[in-house]
């Protein structure tokens, strides 16, 4: 497997500003320094809580939010170099499905429209075979033809999402960020949206940034894993590792407090204290030490850098470094 | 506890919606009932009838546009339908009380928290307010709220989700209710503090006699924290069983289709998904609102089946035809 998408100690900060005439500025690291690498066809699991930057780092590798630093490369091009024409040919590459399916859609266009639009814009379709083309891809993700003319607000969540998905894969991207599709939608729904997307990747190979707070999800659909705790990447391990072997603490407190769906399997852990610190004003050393169950004094002062643990297992944690 | 009669007993409960065009019948002929010191959890999806019919109970239902068309919900043997409104407000908050889903939106703003749990107790306890900040400690302290001193002068604004919710619960143990209703206590909130809420639902229940009707969506949650288990679908029962039991030996073909569409520890084949969606609650289809989507329809589904024991043991009920006399099952 070869690499699509490589994203190089990417930060964002955003500046918040208060007090009489803006004097006072303070910032919130929304994500502060990420390296990422997704291959071709790969899915790779976007996990952590909610606050933690996962949207944002998802939104800034299809360059909707712009860095604040770092580099991100598709298919071997800087995207953050490119001029305006240059990412315009490379939009439809990359695409993004949003959590929402209700504030996500324009409710004054049609199906048609909101699907066909982008095929327009990019000229991949013409006003004559739009319909033709947009028929394609509605069957593609189930939606019956007779959709093509109501307006979103005659549709179910989980319709709605397969709209989503259709208007993304019009394009025919090669790279698609999804940001919690399915967590707006009830379980039963929730099972046909997997499916389908798993179906979808499998059959035009696209690799996916699958951003999601449900490992349970997660762990069904992904090939790799990545969690996230304060603007930081703290484990990354192919999923079935992480879900063995996790390494971090953070990540296996994660996983302990997923309520097991078999009752026999009582869990007897303790949960984590405490919240999630504010980005505004993240602890000093090791962002999780504050919540850490094994914290020494070391991760109060010294932020770890990510040690390989195995081949494509990393974790940021002094335990193991 | 079969020798003490239930602690809530809710039968026949039809409960609608009237506009100007439609009726909708939210909750259609509801029995169930939650004994005491049991935690009885309500399973569906949104829009199956969960959330109204907590509400009924406390009869927090607006009244106009909503209507209880039939039934009695007989808690320690009085009918709350039959009380007065004054006869009511006594037992919110002091023998029933309940928790939101939103713990962001279910705190006033503009009151500290120390006067909005204060307030529980100054009401039903006619404490004096000196009285009432005492126990408010207390509770800030049970609920396990770190330096409550600060924190009970302290505004919603400044406490995190979890926080809140934990102030919430305060509120609703203030006056040690029979009843703790439950409405999706931890939905808005992340997994690691899911799991603190939980453990604090937990060990509270553990030291009261306290019964809880939980109300969910989340399947793990019901098989980690509830004794027994209704399944809901377009407002009505349509499984009732223990924990245990339902998880085994799911029964109801909706019941089946939702433990079978979860993602699984091992599988790395595809999620078995329920085709179709929620029927609309005012446009519902004759007969078993689950047919249209059901793998094991047959012509019999065109009408209503009852709620009917399916072990000798008389644990486990479930409305579906291929469980009635002379049907095999699945």
């Amino acid at each position: 497997m070869t690499t699509l998408i490589s994203i190089r100690s990417l930060k964002k900060y955003f500046p918040i500003h208060e007090g009489f005439l803006s004097k006072n500025t303070k910032t919130v690291k929304a994500v502060d320094g990420v390296s990422l690498d997704i291959d071709r066809g790969e899915i790779l699991g976007l996990v952590g809580e909610s606050g933690c930057g996962k949207t944002t780092l998802g939104r800034m590798s299809i360059n909707l939010i712009k860095p604040t630093s770092g580099e991100i490369f598709f298919d071997g091009v800087d995207i953050l170099k490119l001029d305006n024409p240059g990412l315009k040919a490379l939009r439809p590459k990359m695409q993004i499905i949003f959590q929402d399916p209700f504030g996500s859609l324009n409710p004054r266009f049609t199906v048609e429209r909101i699907i066909g639009e982008a095929m327009m814009v990019h000229g991949l379709a013409e006003r004559s075979n739009l319909r033709s083309k947009v028929t394609e891809i509605m069957q593609k993700v189930g939606l019956p033809n007779s959709f093509m003319n109501r307006y979103p607000h005659e549709f179910s969540g989980g319709q709605r999402q397969r709209i989503g998905i259709a208007r993304a894969l019009s394009l025919h991207p090669r790279y698609l960020v999804c940001d919690e599709p399915v967590s707006a939608l009830d379980v039963s729904i929730q099972a046909q949206i997997i499916n389908l997307l798993q179906e979808l990747q499998e059959k035009e190979n696209i690799s996916i940034l699958f951003i999601s707070h449900d490992l349970n999800v997660v762990k069904h659909l992904s090939h790799r894993t990545a969690v996230m705790y304060l603007g930081q990447i703290v484990e990354t391990a192919p999923t079935k590792i992480l879900n063995k072997n996790a390494a971090h603490p953070y990540t296996r407190a994660l996983l302990a407090a997923k309520p097991s769906t078999n009752p026999k399997e009582s869990s007897d852990h303790v949960p984590l204290s405490g919240d999630v610190p504010s980005p505004l004003n993240p602890p000093a050393g090791c962002h999780f030490h504050t919540r850490c169950p094994e914290a020494s004094d070391r991760c109060k002062t010294e932020q770890p850098t990510p040690f390989q643990l195995e081949e494509r297992h990393t974790v940021q944690c002094h335990l193991y470094n | 506890m079969p020798t003490r009669p239930p602690l809530l007993h809710i039968e026949n409960l039809t409960t609608s919606f009237h506009t100007n065009d439609t009726v909708v019948q939210a909750v259609r002929g509801v029995n169930l009932h939650v004994n005491q010191a049991e935690t009885l959890a309500i399973v569906g999806e949104s829009g199956c009838g969960k959330s109204v019919t907590a509400l009924s109970i406390l009869r927090l239902i607006s009244m106009p546009p909503g209507r209880f068309d039939s039934g009695q919900i007989k808690f320690n043997n009085q009918d709350l339908l039959s009380l007065s409104e004054a006869e009511m407000q006594k037992v919110r908050g002091n023998d029933i009380s309940m928790i939101f889903q939103e713990p962001m939106t279910s705190l006033n703003p503009i009151f500290t928290i120390g006067d909005q749990i204060g307030e529980a107790i100054i009401q039903h306890q006619s404490a004096t307010g000196a009285e009432a900040r005492k126990q408010t400690l207390e509770l800030l302290q049970k609920v396990l709220i770190p330096s409550p001193e600060t924190r009970i002068d302290q505004y919603p604004h400044e406490l995190s989700g979890g926080m809140k919710q934990r102030v919430m619960i305060a509120i609703a143990i203030a006056c040690r209710p029979a009843l703790l209703i439950a409405d999706e206590p931890t939905t808005a909130l992340d997994v690691t503090i899911q799991d603190q809420i939980l453990s604090l639902l937990s060990s509270l229940k553990k030291d009261s006699e306290m019964s809880i009707l939980l109300i969910t969506h989340n399947l793990g949650i019901v098989a980690q924290f509830a004794d027994r288990v209704n399944v809901m679908y377009s407002g009505k029962i349509v499984e009732e069983a223990s924990v245990d039991s339902l998880f085994e030996n799911p029964m109801h073909p909706y019941t089946r289709g939702l433990l079978n569409s979860l993602p699984k520890d091992d599988s790395e084949s595809k999620l078995e998904s329920i085709s179709g969606a929620v029927p609309h609650p005012a446009f519902l289809p004759e007969g078993c609102a689950f047919h249209p989507r059901c793998k094991d329809a047959m012509p019999r589904c065109q009408q209503q089946p009852p709620l009917t024991n399916a072990t000798k043991e008389n644990t486990h009920k479930v409305a579906c035809w291929l469980y009635e006399e002379g049907g095999e099952g699945l």
